[in-house]
């Protein structure tokens, strides 16, 4: 689907039972851009970029790639305030899932330069949404569920460099990585910590904390020089021991200090292709949740039944989010994320999430809804306080559910 | 739907009073917390299994509520009640054996075919290996019901739909209360473990107990003048 009369015709091909549904990239780590029986609509060529310098505004189609958009912005000198650790998220998914980056804790979610959406509804129409509009926060953290995002309107962020001053520092334990997070917010607009969740589980890492720098660095060639990694059998390799061995060097790699390319900071992922062919055929999961400040002891639970599952995360993720949006369904707020993740072949692991799921629900946390591939329905209300009102507004936008997708089957979010 | 680690989130047994049945559901692994739906003789999920619109309608309701990742068919009779004849006992295992579980088949993989995933579990028998003079009319319905079920199974190739059968020997149970125990029986319990690893097995079929397969290979291959000595017992 190249335009938006395509779009509109493209709503005809909605299977009667089972909807339509809007993808971009296939990138998802769950089921929210799957549509089991239904139909999918490929919005990835609605790649147009418009760039405004006087407004410091894009105009981008919902198709753009994020890291497609940021190259663009970078050659008027600007940057998109809000970008996550992949480039390969479309700006209508990243509208979709309400996305962060590690600038999270000073600029809040994706939301917070957005300024309009195009929306081509269930009905047809298309429509312009503006902050002020409910429709707007309903679509925001939606799921792609109130229609296909066409168009967006997003304010850039000046920068006089393509480059980030990074500083990283290693700390023995998760106390040591709370408390510099903490006391690093203030200072640097990215912050973010590496946390090694094998071997002991004490949480020993890296705490990466950086802020837009002044060097321009000469740009380095693109997808073609990276490593891809090849096809290995579907056998999965994350084991205790190769996460372990991988851990230790990762943690005793040499820290860097200084100016880093933009791009390469802020999307560590990118850097290997198919790096997901490791987890082999099984195939892996993200787990990702956030937490109030002063729930600490969420960890030690977790850490402890990790532990005594010798479940290994390859990668574990932990950051300082700042303030909320007001969108209903949006995943981040105030307090600590952590996410990891694991090889879907661990024995135990997903009875043991399914009762740290309703620990963490006790303790007032919730889980990010995008990465998610198996939460119990019944906690969605209970993590999000907003989510009856959002499915209200959400069915008088759709009202004959059009918009379906495997999760929101599995979730009951329609 | 299924979730990530491929376990069902919502599940049918058809049969709810079946031994076998109840022992397949309480052995699935409890790794998450699956909604199952009890289709028996009574309560919110009540079918007279005999009834063709009752069937159309039941299966109309539980999809109606949502996908259905799996259902098991556990509705069956031996033919051998001693208040009914033997021609009507025969027409009873017919009716509930092959015409209601193949139309419930049939009714259930198209549901599941629309919505692109599904697993169908059917409880089949050693009986239709090879008639035996004590039971070819009870084996003769679960041949009827075993040669749809693997014809369908090739048809929903590609589909997301799979069909796996389960085949036991002799299980004792309510169903076989009074009976001669045969060499292989099986407890109901046992009966379950090998309909949860039907489940998992990449085969379309699944004996229980496992030795069975051999069993019927002799079985077929024997002359029919020493089986017929063999199947009188």
């Amino acid at each position: 689907m190249a335009s938006i009369e395509e779009a509109q015709e493209a709503l005809s091909f909605a299977s009667d039972k089972r909807g339509l549904l809007p993808v971009g990239l296939h990138r998802s780590y769950g089921d929210s851009a799957l549509n089991s029986g239904g139909a999918l609509l490929d919005i990835a060529e609605l790649n147009q970029i418009t760039i405004d310098s006087d407004s410091a505004t894009a105009i981008v189609g919902g198709g753009v790639r994020i890291a497609q958009l940021e190259k663009a912005a970078l050659a008027h000198s600007f940057f998109p305030p809000v970008v996550p650790g992949t480039g390969h998220v479309t700006m209508g998914g990243a509208v979709a899932a309400d996305i962060h980056g590690k600038s999270h804790h000073k600029t809040g979610s994706f939301s917070s330069c957005v300024r309009r959406i195009k929306l081509l509804l269930a009905n047809g129409e298309i429509a312009d949404y503006t902050r002020a509009d409910t429709e707007f926060w309903t679509t925001v953290g939606g799921l792609g569920l109130t229609g296909i995002i066409l168009e967006i309107e997003i304010s850039l962020r000046r920068v006089s460099s393509n480059s980030v001053d990074v500083s990283e520092r290693r700390v023995d334990n998760l106390e040591q990585m709370l408390e510099l997070l903490k006391n690093s917010d203030n200072d640097y607009e990215h912050t973010v910590a590496w946390i090694d969740l094998s071997g002991d589980y004490r949480g020993r890492g890296v705490v990466s904390l950086a802020n837009y720098g002044n060097r321009t660095l000469k740009s380095h060639s693109g997808d073609a020089s990276k490593l891809s990694l090849p096809g290995l059998g579907g056998r999965n390799f994350i084991t205790p021991i190769t996460v372990k061995t991988f851990n230790e060097v990762w943690f005793r790699k040499p820290l860097k200090n200084g100016a880093v390319p933009l791009s390469k900071y802020m999307h560590p992922l990118d850097g290997i292709n198919k790096w997901n062919r490791i987890y082999g055929e099984k195939g892996f999961l993200q787990y990702q949740f956030v937490i109030d400040v002063g729930r600490e002891e969420i960890f030690e639970r977790l850490f402890a039944g990790l532990r005594s599952l010798k479940a290994s995360s390859f990668l574990g993720v932990l950051k300082k989010f700042g303030t909320a949006s007001q969108a209903p369904m949006s995943f981040p707020r105030p307090g600590w994320t952590l996410t990891l993740d694991y090889s879907t072949s661990v024995p135990g692991l997903e009875k043991f999430l399914c009762e740290f799921d309703y620990d963490l629900a006790a303790a007032g946390g919730r889980i990010y809804l995008i990465k998610d591939s198996r939460l119990d329905s019944q906690l969605v209300p209970i993590m999000y306080p907003g989510f009856t009102q959002w499915r209200e507004e959400r069915r008088a936008m759709d009202p004959n559910y059009l918009w379906q997708s495997d999760q929101a089957r599995r979730l009951q979010l329609c | 739907m299924l979730n990530g680690f491929k376990s069902p989130g919502r599940i049918a047994l058809i049969g709810a009073e079946s031994d076998i049945g109840r022992s397949i559901i309480a052995q699935l692994p409890k790794t998450n917390s699956p909604e199952v739906i009890l289709i028996g003789r009574s309560g919110e999920y009540a079918l007279d299994v005999t009834d063709k619109a009752a069937r159309e309608k039941i299966v109309g309701k539980v999809f109606a509520a949502g996908d259905l990742d799996l259902a098991i068919i556990a509705v069956g009779l031996l033919g051998v009640d001693r208040a009914m004849s033997e021609a009507d006992n025969l027409v009873a295992a017919m009716d509930v054996n092959y015409l209601a579980t193949v139309h419930l088949l049939k009714l259930i993989s198209d549901r599941m075919k629309s919505q692109a995933h599904g697993t169908i579990l059917v409880i089949s028998s050693f009986a239709q290996v090879r008639p035996r003079v004590d039971n070819f009319g009870y084996g003769s319905t679960k041949a009827g019901l075993d040669f749809y079920a693997r014809g369908l199974a090739s048809q929903l190739k590609g589909t997301g739909v799979i069909i796996k059968i389960l085949r036991p020997g002799f299980v004792k149970s309510k169903m076989t209360t009074g009976l001669d125990t045969p060499p292989f029986t099986i407890t109901s319990e046992e009966c379950g473990r090998y309909g949860v690893l039907a489940l998992k097995s990449k085969n379309l079929v699944t004996w229980a107990p496992s030795i069975l397969k051999y069993v019927s290979l002799v079985f077929k291959l024997l002359p029919s003048s020493i089986f017929h000595k063999i199947s009188q017992k």
